[in-house]
């Protein structure tokens, strides 16, 4: 019954203050201030065609750190997408070279793959309790053992011209355009986040991350919500396995390396709790263009590829420091501001 | 005999809760002395104030009668207390000599070091067993690999190697075999010839007649006597636990009983529902009482389809039903208020709005998006039918008082349109004002119609709130009372005497026979 005085004030339409102290809204100034120096070191940087070939760039762990973005937000985490990328883009290779499928089919068994794949994660996970971390480790290492062993380290080359078309052409096929695998993954940001914010399915997926035990009382189909976010994961691997087999002509075991922990630090810059509860595709968006610029703008003014690394290391830990920060403000910084 | 533990006017407040209130008890040595009283009562808290994990506000402690003030654990235990908890805490990845020595290994030195004496540990645990008369354990097994009883065993031996001058044992018989209590007494009877002082705690009242010499009954908080067993008898023991005042209830209002809601037959999900056969009707409170641990919640989990029945019958209006699952439940139209509600019945992180609409939220639809008016709708709507004091539904749970965060999962679900509500303990943590408020709002949901079962550890509650009461115990249904007939004395007597158990078990008998 008692209510603690120093408590935000009710929602009642526009609250400046609410939306200031939004860790999406940091972000979104932070990668605008960090848009602005890069773009005094170099002058190709903030350029409309070099901003639209990033985002080329980025597709793959865009359409990955999606699914990431729920299945985190539940309290779980998938190591294995990027090994499902790889055994996907092996599939589609193998089964259109060596197997003789018509390309468009082996476009659809690669996507049916991913799911599969993702679903076995969902099923072990549910089924026998397995912990995700654990599960999607073995996975880890299980799919992309898979991918070596079917391709035998041979590379599938020399697919049709039409192929190429998602990849490395733009919309329309215009010269200069929007590039069309980046139209796919907004389209796809747009229906997951709204799924995510508007839908009992995404109502749901908080209240698992927050306390799993309360959403099941509460009549929540968790085991059929789980079951749906890890085969989505998987299934958006496959795309990016076929995207990105597309826009780099050529097949490999190894492809999707290291793919799921780019996913994972886009969604926790990106405000999503690593305990789960909370979390915004939105933010994963803003965290997915704040390091695929950085990494291109620090390139730009000439810094060396490992250095990149060591600063968007950094830059994680800083987004995270700041954010906790302004969600558990010390007393000290409380008494000075927060009387506003 | 001489007192060798002495207590006088202990008294310990916990935020909210008078947990003692001027409590005394003294015991002696070569004596096993029972303590007696309700969940609730301040066994637990006396204990603990005698084996210094809880320093008391006021009062004085006496051992053999110099005054002691214990800060921590470790200093009861140096002063020759040794406590054997419900749960025991003993290490199952080690031995069973490393469990025993656990914070006081012998040592030998080896140069100019003092190593652990691995050699001496162990033959004085074997030593230590075999002055119990336990000659079936190897101080080498994993306590992991053990049975309870032997882990017990192990318990008791590490009491033993600290000097122990008074054991406390708190229901030590409840999770064991009979073969395991036999053997427990024999040990215990040996502790009592070697002059150790026993504080025996029970809800087995026939295990009070067997072995204690003394009794000292405890009622909320307060103290009420000290009798040797042989001047006193179940029923007077049972009277002293349970003479608790009947007041700050809302008196239960009139309401019409008419058809079945549920009916269960036979329902079995192992340990804890055995057999189980009742009705609730629409209309009606029924109560349902027992100890903790007696499988209540466990009986209301297998209804909800939380831990969906083994065999039986369940019919919901009559139609026999299988529930598999809460989501299935709900549709049925059963609901559950569960005893947790920090882990089961709310997500705490999250608003009120969302706690109310959670188990509803598929039905405020717009197409295929969530219904924002509609949601809001139902939650300012829940917050006002059930005074919920929140300054907007926009609240997060975890800010509000426990009254006012049952309300909300109450609110939950009645917005399922239950015919069924089980309510466990939805009184506990509550304060006086709330508890008066949620009676009354139970009592209203009956009167229009809804089947409660209400699970409740206060026989007041019981009393106060059912026209029909239902007793269990150890997983069975051992008693059922109308209203006029219960009293606090016979339900109690149904919760912990083996004298209900036994014309229990000949009442079915001859009904079996008779068929």
């Amino acid at each position: 019954m008692t209510v603690s005085s120093n408590e935000a004030p009710a929602q009642s339409g526009f609250s400046l203050r609410a939306l200031l102290i939004r860790q999406e809204f940091i972000l979104f100034v932070i990668t605008i201030v960090g848009v602005l120096l890069l773009a005094t070191q170099s002058d190709k940087f903030l350029t409309v065609d070099n901003i639209l070939n990033q985002g080329r760039l980025v597709t793959e762990v865009a359409l990955v750190a999606l699914p990431m973005t729920l299945i985190i937000i539940t309290g779980g985490i998938d190591l294995s997408v990027g090994s499902i990328m790889g055994v996907c883009a092996i599939v589609l290779g193998y089964s259109w070279k060596n197997l003789g499928f018509p390309l468009e089919l082996a476009i659809a068994f690669t996507l049916v793959v991913g799911l599969v794949a993702g679903l076995l994660n969902g099923l072990f996970i549910v089924r026998l309790g397995l912990p995700p971390l654990i599960m999607t480790l073995a996975t880890f290492a299980l799919y992309r053992g898979l991918a070596e062993g079917i391709s035998q380290a041979r590379s599938v080359r020399g697919y049709p011209d039409w192929f190429f078309e998602m990849g490395q052409k733009n919309f329309m096929s215009y010269e200069k355009g929007v590039p069309n695998q980046l139209i796919i993954v907004v389209i796809a940001a747009v229906i997951v986040g709204i799924i995510l914010a508007r839908t009992p399915f995404g109502r749901g997926l908080y209240a698992i991350g927050n306390n799993e035990m309360g959403a099941r009382f509460s009549g929540i189909p968790v085991f059929l919500y789980k079951l749906v976010i890890y085969s989505f994961s998987g299934f958006m691997a496959g795309m990016a396995a076929w995207i990105y087999v597309s826009r780099v002509s050529t097949t490999r075991s190894d492809m999707g390396t290291g793919l799921e922990l780019d996913a994972i630090a886009a969604v926790v810059i990106g405000g999503t709790s690593i305990f789960g509860g909370s979390g915004t595709i939105i933010g994963t968006v803003i965290g997915l263009i704040l390091i695929q610029l950085l990494k291109n703008g620090l390139a730009l003014s000439g810094v060396k590829g490992d250095s990149t690394t060591i600063v968007v290391g950094l830059v994680l830990i800083l987004a995270i420091v700041l954010n906790n920060f302004i969600q558990n403000p010390p007393e000290w910084f409380k008494r000075r501001f927060a009387s506003s | 005999m001489t007192a060798i533990l002495e207590l006088e006017n202990i008294s310990k407040q916990f935020p909210g809760v008078k947990a003692l209130n001027d409590v005394r008890f003294e015991s002696r040595a070569g004596e096993v002395h029972a303590l007696l009283g309700e969940n609730g009562a301040g066994k637990s808290t006396l204990i603990k104030v005698i084996s210094g994990v809880h320093k008391p506000d006021t009062g004085t402690m006496k051992i053999e009668g110099m005054p002691v003030h214990f800060d921590n654990p470790r200093q009861a235990q140096l002063q020759g207390i040794a406590t054997i908890y419900q749960e025991l805490s003993l290490y199952p990845e080690l031995t069973v000599a490393e469990n025993i020595f656990m914070g006081h290994g012998m040592r030998r030195r080896m140069g100019p070091f003092s190593v652990l004496d691995w050699k001496a540990m162990n033959e004085k645990s074997l030593e230590l067993l075999t002055s119990l008369n336990i000659h079936d354990l190897d101080p080498h097994r994993k306590v992991g690999a053990l049975t309870v009883g032997n882990r017990q065993r192990v318990e008791i031996a590490k009491a033993l190697s600290l000097n122990a001058r008074v054991l406390i044992m708190d229901e030590p018989t409840a999770a064991l075999t009979e073969a395991d209590v036999v053997r427990l007494f024999e040990i215990v009877r040996l502790l009592k010839q070697r002059g150790v002082s026993i504080i025996y705690i029970s809800h087995r009242l026939q295990e009070v007649f067997d072995l204690a010499d003394r009794v000292t009954v405890l009622r909320d908080g307060h103290y009420v006597d000290t009798k040797p067993v042989s001047e006193t008898s179940e029923d007077d023991l049972i009277r002293m636990m349970v003479g608790r005042t009947i007041n700050d209830l809302f008196p239960k209002l009139p309401s019409e009983v008419t058809h079945e809601v549920l009916e269960v037959r036979d329902l079995c999900c192992k340990p804890l529902t055995k057999n189980v056969t009742m009705t609730v009707r629409a209309g009606e409170i029924v109560g349902l009482a027992g100890l903790v641990g007696s499988g209540r919640s466990e009986l209301a989990q297998v209804v909800f389809g939380i831990t969906p029945a083994e065999s039986g019958q369940v019919l919901i209006e009559g139609k026999p039903v299988q529930i598999k699952s809460p989501a299935q439940a709900m549709e049925l139209g059963v609901a559950y208020v569960p005893e947790d509600r920090g882990t089961q019945g709310l997500v705490r992180q999250m608003k009120i709005r969302e706690n109310v609409s959670m188990a509803v939220l598929s039905t405020l639809m717009k197409g295929i998006f969530v219904d924002n008016n509609a949601e809001n709708d139902l939650a300012d709507k829940t917050i006002k039918q059930l005074s919920i004091r929140a300054y907007s539904r926009e609240q997060v749970v975890n800010k509000l008082s426990g009254g006012n965060q049952q309300k909300v999962v109450v609110g939950k679900w009645l917005a399922s349109k239950p015919k069924l509500l089980i309510m466990d303990e939805p009184t506990r943590g509550v304060d006086v004002g709330a508890k008066a408020e949620i009676h009354r709002l139970i009592s209203e949901l009956a009167q229009q119609g809804l089947g409660i079962l209400m699970i409740s550890s206060e026989l007041p509650e019981i009393l106060g709130m059912s026209d029909r009461i239902l007793v269990m115990r150890e997983g069975e249904i051992m008693a059922e009372y109308s209203r006029a007939e219960a009293t606090q004395e016979n339900i109690a007597a149904a919760m912990m005497s083996d004298a209900v158990r036994n014309m229990n078990n000949q009442r079915k008998l001859s009904e079996s026979s008779k068929v």
